[in-house]
């Protein structure tokens, strides 16, 4: 038997925080569930921990890494509840934190509310020193400006209580010299201090972007550091031997200390692992081309996955003061995986608007009072009360039964709200909430795939989330996916992804130039100098040299172009590449996949060199104890696993349909189920809608087959 | 529901309704999006100087992307009707793109180029994609203020087919290449937004196809039925009556002034421009009618409409005139390339005149824009064009303070200084908020900012500005003081007139971009507020003392090391 034979993911959300242990020899999967403890996150992990480890009668020395993901830092920064921060920028630049891009993210909405930065103004302070467009140095640094602003705090009687530094200077991206001087010299006189700076933190172009990332970075660094030593402590004394590692909004892994110096990275780890877990499954059935669709109280997040690879963005937004409104947030430019997130969950709420219209969303009942089924004094129709309405809820059997669905006060929720102002039957209104709130999540899809230039066509859903499995089908089937699969234990699901994740970090540099074949050479030593900084994050992670891959990607436009494309590059020495008949042509082929053309009389350009450096992917084999091989049963009729019928809306139907419901905690591997039929497990719901068969695979997926032929 | 009110609400059911005209908006997005990834100028990549819009077969404005500018969007249908009278349905076919710059037919200034695409459907023209976009250049001088006609300010092509079943027409393509200074940048953006026009036709036919429909008509008969009502009650809930109102403004040679009479009768508003000051034939700041209309739709629509989704039935209860020949309905050829100087007056102009009537709705006038541009080559940054539009402070409400610099009422954004500098020998020394240039008040207007710019090159560059509000502030609401005046120096010097300017090496420019105006009397503005305006130098210990009637007793340097305490406290506090 090994002794190094598990692997402990763990995922700080706002209410819970979830726990899974997989054992890789057997591929044996456990999972754990408890309520977050935010003054001190690190009890209920060791909860969770002697919990699982206590299951699986194995000791801390068993565990070859653990692996974690929090909200606590994109908490902390919509909660403003970070460190004390001051900013140093280039003279002359310090409202650029205020002034960003100038522009509203709401043009009709006179009253929308500003998005205020992180740092006040009297906190910010102006350094003399200028460098040009091209990098080249204009002034030098002066250190007397940094000498005043020690002064001002030291008369301020601050400096001892400054516990971060932020420092963005024009054009550092291009050229870090002076950012890098500054640094050391605040490290000397602000040993307390994290100090943060843009041209490692976010080295791009455009200040405000830039800025913001590393405001944000420094804003939650010394929280982070301090809350990831205590919790490395603690689980160390709890037996853990090996690395903590944090999950990264990129879907990447990496060493505790790379984490604390840029907790940036880490705001969207939680979504990313989910994302993951939708690759991992889609690995185990085969399947490549998905989109996850994570749909639960609040929001739903689709994700697009291309032959195993989700989608990847060099930006969003945190904190937005208009939840959903683009441009409310304060950006962040660092790489993530591009989750498309709209309001709409179980709990939002159904209205008639000004026009007569049924809206859905984005504003959310929320847990409490939650929807009006809930009983909790809710009385606004959710898409959780139309779910319960159409028969896709079974009002005994929701969360397991802990909970009771009231249909009655759903129905006089629905009633009042909705069908009395609309003149429709309440029937029709809630078949009106479910329409309305899957169109809402499948014209999000759409524009997102078709961003990505992909068909649709060629694609399965993966739902996952408390509601997905309920919404999975119409929205497949109005993007005429293939299919739809729901894994077992939605809950679980996301958590599984922090176990199959790379050891992965990212690295960028800004470099605008149009594509020569002496640029090629130029573009060859940067990624050298990226695969550099690559490998030594890597080796502090522990992966041996030998093990790390690197994949080299650019950001690509045509001469002249104010936007760019990101293209993986498959050449390991760009120098060796044909320009006009390899590269040029790679190029053109991309755009048009995405946009429908290419100017192929126009030249290439260059905007930035980005690489990533991964360790191997860890291999999972999940086994399901239920539902060994020996289990197959001869009869793979499901009938064993009815529960009974009940009367359920069907769109296609356009009626209620006495319609089967199964148990899917009886299912066997290989069972084929029919729709219409639902199936009902603890914590969630699959609704097979008319035109679809659903399958068992042999871990106990529900692998839905949709059939166009009418 | 009131019964006399129009606008029919029946031939479509509530819930499909909705579905399918949130398909439209979602598709109007993605066609805005691919505009700002596939463009060539920062003009439209980085300054959103664009506008999409998604019309019926007649012409008539069914949506428009979210975050369009809103004249673009209520322009465009009128500019789309316009063309068909030259190229009616008969004439068009698949893959058609019709194309003008005509100030009259577009959006009234030649560097703004309208693109339509018919959109079939099963051999049927079902619908029309529309998009605006200011593009970097269309020949003709290179300043914006100073010409005695529209032929001064470059090529006019009127509506003509750039794409004819899916090919360049060529003589079009060269007739724009050959007449603009920077064609590779200008056909760039022409042809990109050809190429969203693709994917947008696209996404129309598929919607089409997904809901079986032969056409959009129903849909459009709904959605603008169900937005008319809808902007009809909300007129008929206002009492009856007429109120005026009068703006005077800077202009360039000469101050003009704006009038509006602005009467409710019923579910119906009135507005006309009469007696608003006529059109100058030695400034280039004439509106021609499109833009006038469109941008008194705006102040509307936001006050009474803010949630729907633009759409031309919400300019049917909308009755805009004003005198032809007059400053906001200028006539052929008159000068018109800066006609943004004139039209940005005409929403502070319409708010004024309701600032009674609805008081908490109505926000005061704006800083504006400074929009300058530069032109030259440089041995080591090659050809250059660059655009920057930095704005001045938003006006307040009755609720809050001006925002900070921002564009209003369009929704361009300002091009980072890094690209600038990439881009082109220029450094920008300084882009900082200006102390006490938010008009004052119980909310505070938006303060402006200074920008200063150092030519870092080696030969001179063409330089363009175009102020405005350098001797008429943005006005405040409700005993709120106006903005700080705007300037510009050039080596110190103060500028009067703005041809373009030979920026030699070395030297220096510096705008001052206005604030905007405040709402109500300042000494009522809570004090906490004052103090923290001061703590963060918006507004000076002379002007607390002075106009809001504290007396904050620091010296300036006791000032700066108070307020860092405060916002390190404040901090601990929380």
């Amino acid at each position: 038997m090994s002794t190094q034979r598990y692997r402990f993911g763990f995922d700080i959300g706002g209410t819970f925080t979830d726990f899974v242990l997989v054992d890789v020899v057997s591929g044996e999967i456990r999972s754990y569930k408890t309520l977050t403890t935010p003054r001190q996150p690190a009890r209920a992990v060791l909860e969770g921990w002697h919990q699982l480890l206590g299951e699986a009668n194995a000791a801390g020395s068993e565990v070859v890494s653990a692996i974690h993901g929090t909200t606590l830092i994109t908490n902390a920064l919509i909660e403003r509840k970070g460190a004390v921060t001051i900013l140093l920028t280039t003279r002359g630049f310090s409202d650029v934190l205020d002034t960003q891009r100038e522009m509203r993210y709401d043009i009709y909405d006179l009253h929308a509310p500003p998005v205020t930065h992180l740092v006040p103004r009297p906190l910010r302070f102006e350094i003399d020193e200028r460098l040009d467009g091209l990098g080249n140095e204009l002034e030098p640094l002066d250190v007397t400006s940094l000498e005043q602003l020690s002064e001002t705090l030291e008369k301020a009687g601050v400096t001892d209580r400054i516990e971060a530094i932020a420092v963005c200077f024009l054009h550092a991206y291009a050229n870090p010299a002076h950012e890098q001087a500054t640094c050391d010299w605040l490290k000397a006189r602000f040993p307390q201090a994290a100090i943060s700076a843009s041209s490692a933190v976010a080295p791009e172009i455009r200040e405000y972007e830039r800025m913001s990332t590393t405001v944000c970075n420094a804003y939650v660094q010394p929280l982070t550091e301090r809350y990831l030593a205590r919790l490395y402590r603690e689980l160390t004394q709890a037996g853990l031997e090996k690395d903590l590692y944090l999950m990264l909004s990129s879907g990447g892994i990496t060493a505790l200390k790379t984490a604390g110096e840029y907790p940036v990275r880490m705001i969207e780890s939680g979504p990313a692992a989910g994302v993951l877990a939708a690759v991992f499954y889609g690995e185990m059935l085969g399947e490549s081309n998905l989109v996850s669709f994570d749909m639960g109280g609040t929001t739903a997040k689709m994700c697009v996955i291309e032959d195993g690879r989700p989608a990847m963005a060099d930006n969003f937004e945190v904190a937005r003061v208009h939840r959903f409104k683009r441009g409310s947030g304060l950006p962040v430019r660092v790489p993530t995986i591009e989750l498309i997130e709209i309001g709409a969950g179980g709990g939002s709420i159904a209205y008639v608007d000004e026009l007569g219209l049924l809206k859905v969303g984005p504003e959310s009942s929320g847990a409490d009072p939650g929807p009006a089924c809930y009983g909790q004094g809710g009385d606004q129709p959710t898409v959780t009360d139309a779910d319960l309405l159409l028969g896709y809820l079974n009002p005994h059997y929701f969360l397991g039964g802990r909970i009771t669905l009231d249909r009655d006060a759903a129905a006089r929720a629905v009633e009042r709200h909705v069908a009395e102002p609309l003149g429709v039957s309440i029937t029709q209104a809630a078949a009106g909430i479910y329409q309305v709130v899957n169109e809402n999540m499948i014209s999000a899809t759409r524009v997102h795939v078709a961003e990505r230039g992909v068909d649709p066509r060629g694609l399965k859903l993966i739902a996952f989330g408390g509601a997905g499995p309920v919404h999975a089908y119409p929205i497949a089937r109005a993007l005429k996916m293939q299919g739809y699969i729901c894994p077992p234990g939605a809950g679980v699901t996301s958590a599984l992804g922090f176990l199959t994740a790379p050891v992965a970090f990212d690295f960028v540099r800004t470099f605008i130039a149009q594509i020569k074949p002496a640029t090629l050479a130029e573009m060859d030593e940067i990624y050298a100098e990226l695969e550099a900084q690559g490998r030594s994050t890597l080796l502090k992670a522990g992966i041996p040299a030998q093990e790390i891959e690197f994949t080299r990607s650019a950001d690509l436009r045509h001469m002249g172009q104010g936007h760019e494309i990101s293209v993986v590059l498959p050449y390991a020495r760009l120098a060796d590449v044909d320009l006009d008949e390899e590269l040029r042509p790679f190029f053109y082929a991309h755009y048009a996949d995405i946009y429908g053309y290419a100017h192929r009389h126009l030249g290439v350009e260059v905007t930035a060199c980005r690489l990533r450096a991964s360790g191997p992917v860890p291999h999972i084999r999940l086994s399901n104890p239920d539902m060994s091989d020996d289990a197959v049963a001869p009869d793979l009729s499901a009938a064993r696993a009815l529960k009974e019928t009940r009367a359920v809306y069907f769109d296609e139907l356009n009626d209620f349909v006495e319609t089967p419901v199964y148990d899917r905690h009886r299912l066997t591997v290989g069972m084929r189920i029919a729709g219409p039929a639902v199936v009902e497990e603890q914590n969630s719901t699959a609704v097979i809608g008319p035109s679809a068969t659903a399958v068992v695979d042999k871990t106990a997926n529900l692998v839905v087959i949709l059939d166009y032929s009418e | 529901m009131t019964s006399n009110i129009a606008g029919d609400v029946t031939d479509i059911d509530p819930i499909s309704l909705e579905i399918q005209w949130q398909r439209l908006v979602a598709i109007a997005d993605e066609i805005d999006t691919a505009v700002i990834r596939t463009s060539f100028s920062t003009i439209v990549g980085e300054s959103h100087d664009f506008g999409c819009a998604i019309m019926d077969a007649s012409g008539a404005g069914l949506t428009q992307a979210q975050w369009s500018p809103p004249q673009f969007c209520t322009m465009l249908p009128r500019t789309t009707r316009d063309m068909l009278k030259k190229f009616p349905a008969a004439a068009l076919e698949e893959g058609d793109v019709l194309a003008t710059n005509d100030p009259w037919i577009g959006s009234t200034h030649l560097p703004d180029y309208n693109l339509v695409s018919p959109v079939f459907h099963k051999g049927k023209l079902v619908a029309f994609l529309g998009t605006v976009a200011h593009v970097s250049d269309v020949g003709g001088h290179l300043g914006d203020l100073e010409a005695s006609d529209m032929f001064m300010e470059g090529t006019r092509l009127m509506p003509n087919k750039f794409y004819a079943r899916g090919q360049v027409v060529p003589i079009v393509e060269e007739f724009i290449a050959a007449n603009c200074r920077v064609p590779e940048m200008v056909l760039g953006d022409l042809h990109a937004i050809v190429g969203t026009h693709r994917i947008g036709i696209k996404r129309i036919q598929e919607f089409l196809d997904d809901y079986r429909l032969d056409d959009i008509e129903s849909l459009s008969h709904a959605i603008q039925g169900r937005s008319e009502r809808a902007l009809r009650e909300a007129i008929a809930a206002l009492p009856d009556g007429v109120s005026e109102y009068e703006i005077t403004a800077d202009g360039y040679l000469e101050p003009f002034t704006l009038r509006i009479r602005l009467e409710i009768r019923g579910s119906d508003l009135y507005m006309d421009f009469a007696g608003s000051s006529p059109q100058q034939w030695h400034s280039a700041i004439n509106a021609a009618f499109n833009i006038s209309y469109s941008t008194a739709v705006y102040p509307i629509k936001c006050m009474l409409a803010a949630h729907i989704p633009n759409n031309d039935g919400l300019v049917r209860p909308l009755h805009i005139t004003a005198p032809e020949g007059s400053i906001v309905n200028c006539t052929f050829p008159a000068p018109v390339k800066a006609r943004a100087k004139v039209i940005k007056h005409i929403p502070p102009l319409i708010f004024g005149a309701l600032a009674d009537l609805l008081p908490d709705e109505v926000i005061a006038a704006a800083g504006g824009i400074f929009p300058f541009h530069i032109v030259g080559q440089d041995a080591r940054y090659g050809r250059f064009a660059v655009h920057m539009l930095p704005h001045g402070g938003l006006g307040a409400t009755q609720d809050a303070d001006g925002l900070l610099p921002a564009a209003y009422p369009h929704n361009s954004t300002v091009t980072p200084t890094e690209i600038i500098e990439k881009q082109c020998p220029i450094v920008m020394t300084r882009k900082a908020m200006l102390t006490d240039s938010g008009g004052a008040g119980k909310r505070r207007g938006g303060p402006g900012q200074e920008i200063a710019l150092r030519h870092i090159g080696r030969e001179p560059i063409m330089l363009t500005i175009r102020p405005d509000l350098m001797k008429y502030p943005a006005p405040g609401l409700h005993g709120g003081d106006a903005g700080a005046l705007g300037d510009v120096f050039f080596e110190g010097v103060r500028l009067e007139r703005f041809v373009p300017i030979q920026w030699q090496p070395g030297e220096e420019v510096v705008l001052r971009v206005p604030g905007g105006g405040g709402y109500g009397d300042p000494l009522e503005r809570e004090r906490a507020d004052v103090q923290a305006d001061v703590t963060s130098g918006l507004v000076s210990l002379e002007a607390a003392r002075d106009i809001y009637g504290l007396d904050v007793r620091f010296d300036p340097e006791e000032l700066q090391l108070e307020a860092i305490r405060a916002c390190v406290e404040n901090r601990f506090a929380d």
